[in-house]
C-alpha cells in the first residue's frame, strides 16, 4: 500500500476554521442556482409582483439582523468585552439596512407600511427563531459563523439578483435594485473583521472551532430555505 | 483480492498537428463569420493571452488528422519516451469531448490507429476533465494487478466546430456577434497528449508517481455550461439534438453549436475553490510544499476576490509555481493537462521527492479534478 503525502501543515487554528468556513458557504452558494427565485430571475422570467415579494421576505430578515447581532453582544461577558464592542458596532453599521429595501419597494410600486405589517416567510421564521436562540447562548461566539454565511450569501445573492434585473424592462428607476446594487458592490472588509476575532483568543473556547462551522451550516440551510419559501407564510 | 502496489508515469507524450497558428493567421483556417465576429475575436484573445494555437484543419478546409490519429501520435509518442514495446499495452484509457464518430466508443478508433494487439479499452467522453477520468481508470487498474502497462490519453479536433458552415442559418454574418460562441470559437483549439503507466519506475530517468486522483461533479446544482447539443442551455430549449424532427432541423435551430454559458461559469469558481479547501484537508497538504502546479486554467480568471480567500486561508500557491503552456498550446481541453506533464518533464530539472499538483477544472456541467504526484 501507498503512503499518502502527510506534510506537517503549518495552518493556524483561525486558518482552518475560515477553510471550513469558505467550503460551507461555497457549497451553498452554488446551491443557490436552483432557488427557485434565483433561477427564474436568471431566466428573465420574473414580473415586479415577484420582486416586490422578494423585497418584503427578504426585509422581515434584514430588520432581524441587527437584533440578534445585538442579541448576541448582550450575551457576552467578561473576558470577552473588546469582542462585544466589535460585536456593537456591526449591529450599528447595519440597523438601518432595512431603509434602503424601504425605497426600492417603494420605488417598485409598493407601499412601505405594507412591509411593516407583513408576516416573515415559514422559512424566516426559522432562520430569525435560529438566530435568536443561539444569540442568548453564553459568549455566543459560533454566531461569526452564521455571519460569515450571511454576509458571503447575502453578497453573492444580491450580485446575482442585481446582474439578473439589469436587462429586466421592468426595472426602471434605480432606485428599485439600490439595495441589492449597493450589497453587490460594497466592499466593505468584514472578513478581516472576522478575521480578527478568530485570533482574538475565542477559539481558546472548548469546541468553540466546530460550533462555528456547525452554526454556519445550519444558518445556511436555512438562509436557503428563506429564499425557497417566499411568499409561503 | 490483489494487494495494492504503486504506479509510476514512465512516459510522456504529445501531438500538435500541423505548425503553430498565429492570431492573424486564425481565420484561414477556420474561416471568417463576419468583421464583427473577427473584431470580437481580438477581444477575447487579448483576454486569454493565447498566442499560438495548432489545428488539425488545413488552409485549404481539408484535414491534415482525425481525433484518434492524434490521440495515437501522442500515446506512440508516450511510449518512445518510456522506451516500451507498443504491442505490450495491455489497457487504454481515451478520452476527449467529441470523438470522430457518434457509435462506436472513442477508445475503439484509437485502439485501430495504434495498430496494437487486442487490449482492454476504456471510452471516457466529457470535457477536459475526461483527462483525468481515463488517468484514474488507468491507474487504478495498475494498482490493484489488472494491467502492467496502461496507457491514457487526451485529444482533441475542436476546429471542425468553429467552421461558418457549422453555425449557418442561425448565426451567420449579419448576426450580432454572440460572445457564448465567439469565445469558444477563439479559445479551443487541436492536439493530443498522453501518459504511460507502470507499476514500477523506469530504470533511468524521471518518472512520477501517482499519489491520488480525485474528481467531483457538482451537476446537482448547475445547467449546461459549455455545450452542444440543445439550443439553449434552459427552459424549452434544452430539448436534446435527437429529439428534433431530424438532424437538419436541430442544426437549423441551433442545437449542434458548441455554446458557453458566462454567468453559470462565473458561478463556478467558488465550488472549485471549495473542493480544492476540501482536498488539502484531506491530505494534510501544505501548499507551500507544492513544487509545480499544473492547472488548466490562468490565475488570471481565478479573480481577486477568490485569490484573497486562498491567501487568508494560507491555502494559496505562490504564482510563481503555476505552469500554465495555454500561450503556445491554446486551449487544447481534455489533452491540456497531459500536454503540461510532457513540457513540464521533458523541460524542467525535475527532482526526486518534489511534488506536483495538477488541476482541472471542467466548466461542462461543473466538475473539479485533481492529481498529485511525486518526482522518484
Amino acid at each position: 500500500m501507498q503512503t499518502q503525502p502527510r506534510l506537517q501543515s503549518n495552518v493556524t487554528q483561525a486558518q482552518r476554521v475560515l477553510r471550513q468556513l469558505t467550503m460551507v458557504w461555497a457549497d451553498f452558494e452554488s446551491r443557490l442556482l436552483k432557488v427557485p427565485i434565483v433561477a427564474r430571475a436568471m431566466q428573465q422570467q420574473l414580473r415586479l409582483a415577484d420582486y416586490l415579494t422578494l423585497i418584503s421576505d427578504h426585509y422581515q430578515q434584514v430588520v432581524e439582523g441587527s437584533g440578534w447581532i445585538s442579541r448576541a453582544a448582550s450575551s457576552i461577558t467578561a473576558p470577552y468585552l473588546d469582542q462585544r464592542s466589535v460585536f456593537i458596532r456591526h449591529a450599528a453599521t447595519e440597523h438601518l439596512d432595512y431603509q434602503m429595501l424601504e425605497k426600492s419597494y417603494l420605488a417598485s410600486g409598493g407601499q412601505p407600511a405594507e412591509l411593516i405589517s407583513a408576516r416573515k416567510n415559514i422559512g424566516s421564521e426559522a432562520l430569525s427563531a435560529w438566530m435568536y436562540h443561539r444569540a442568548s447562548q453564553p459568549n455566543p461566539f459560533d454566531l461569526l459563523g452564521a455571519m460569515f454565511i450571511i454576509e458571503g450569501l447575502g453578497k453573492r445573492f444580491a450580485q446575482t439578483f442585481a446582474n439578473a434585473l439589469d436587462e429586466n424592462p421592468l426595472i426602471t428607476d434605480p432606485d428599485q435594485l439600490e439595495f441589492y446594487r449597493y450589497h453587490a458592490a460594497h466592499d466593505e472588509d468584514h472578513l478581516q473583521e472576522l478575521e480578527d476575532l478568530l485570533t482574538s483568543s475565542i477559539l481558546d473556547i472548548t469546541g468553540m472551532d466546530e460550533a462555528i462551522v456547525r452554526t454556519a451550516k445550519v444558518t445556511a440551510r436555512l438562509y436557503l430555505l428563506q429564499l425557497e419559501e417566499l411568499g409561503h407564510y | 483480492m490483489p494487494s495494492c502496489q504503486d504506479v509510476y508515469i514512465t512516459g510522456v507524450g504529445k501531438f500538435l498537428p500541423g505548425e503553430p497558428v498565429t492570431n492573424a493567421d486564425m481565420a484561414a483556417y477556420i474561416g471568417c463569420i463576419s468583421k464583427r465576429s473577427s473584431t470580437l475575436g481580438s477581444a477575447i484573445l487579448r483576454k486569454n493571452g493565447i498566442k499560438h494555437r495548432f489545428y488539425a484543419l488545413d488552409p485549404k478546409g481539408g484535414y491534415r488528422y482525425t481525433n484518434a490519429a492524434m490521440a495515437a501520435n501522442a500515446i506512440h509518442n508516450a511510449l518512445k519516451h518510456a522506451r516500451c514495446q507498443p504491442e505490450q499495452v495491455d489497457l487504454l484509457a481515451a478520452s476527449t469531448t467529441q470523438g470522430d464518430y457518434l457509435v462506436p466508443g472513442f477508445a475503439s478508433s484509437v485502439h485501430a490507429e495504434l495498430g496494437i494487439p487486442p487490449l482492454a479499452i476504456f471510452s471516457f467522453q466529457s470535457v477536459c476533465a475526461s483527462s483525468l477520468m481515463a488517468v484514474k481508470n488507468a491507474w487504478l487498474n495498475v494498482k490493484i494487478g489488472e494491467s502492467q502497462l496502461a496507457v491514457a490519453s487526451g485529444s482533441e479536433f475542436a476546429s471542425r466546430w468553429f467552421r461558418p458552415a457549422v453555425y449557418q442559418p442561425f448565426y451567420d454574418q449579419d448576426a450580432k456577434p454572440d460572445p457564448q460562441i465567439e469565445f469558444l470559437r477563439w479559445t479551443l483549439s487541436d492536439g493530443a497528449g498522453a501518459v504511460v503507466l507502470e507499476p514500477h519506475p523506469k530504470p533511468d530517468g524521471v518518472s512520477l508517481r501517482i499519489d491520488w486522483i480525485q474528481l467531483k461533479s457538482f451537476a446537482d446544482r448547475f445547467p449546461p455550461c459549455m455545450y452542444a447539443g440543445a439550443k439553449s442551455n434552459t427552459g424549452a430549449d434544452d430539448l436534446g439534438w435527437g429529439l428534433y424532427e431530424s438532424p437538419q432541423a436541430a442544426y437549423e435551430a441551433g442545437a449542434i453549436a458548441l455554446k458557453q454559458d458566462f454567468e453559470v461559469l462565473y458561478a463556478m469558481f467558488p465550488i472549485w475553490v471549495g473542493y480544492y479547501l476540501e482536498l488539502l484537508e484531506k491530505y494534510d497538504l501544505d501548499p507551500n510544499a507544492i513544487d509545480y502546479f499544473l492547472p488548466h486554467y490562468s490565475s488570471h480568471s481565478l479573480g481577486e476576490e477568490m485569490k484573497r480567500l486562498l491567501r487568508r486561508t494560507g491555502a494559496m500557491i505562490a504564482e510563481e509555481k503555476w505552469c500554465n503552456n495555454l500561450e503556445c498550446y491554446g486551449n487544447t481541453g481534455t489533452a491540456s493537462i497531459f500536454i503540461m506533464l510532457e513540457e513540464l518533464v521533458q523541460q524542467h530539472p525535475l527532482q526526486p521527492g518534489q511534488r506536483i499538483l495538477c488541476f482541472v477544472p471542467e466548466s461542462g456541467r461543473c466538475i473539479a479534478a485533481f492529481m498529485h504526484l511525486t518526482v522518484v
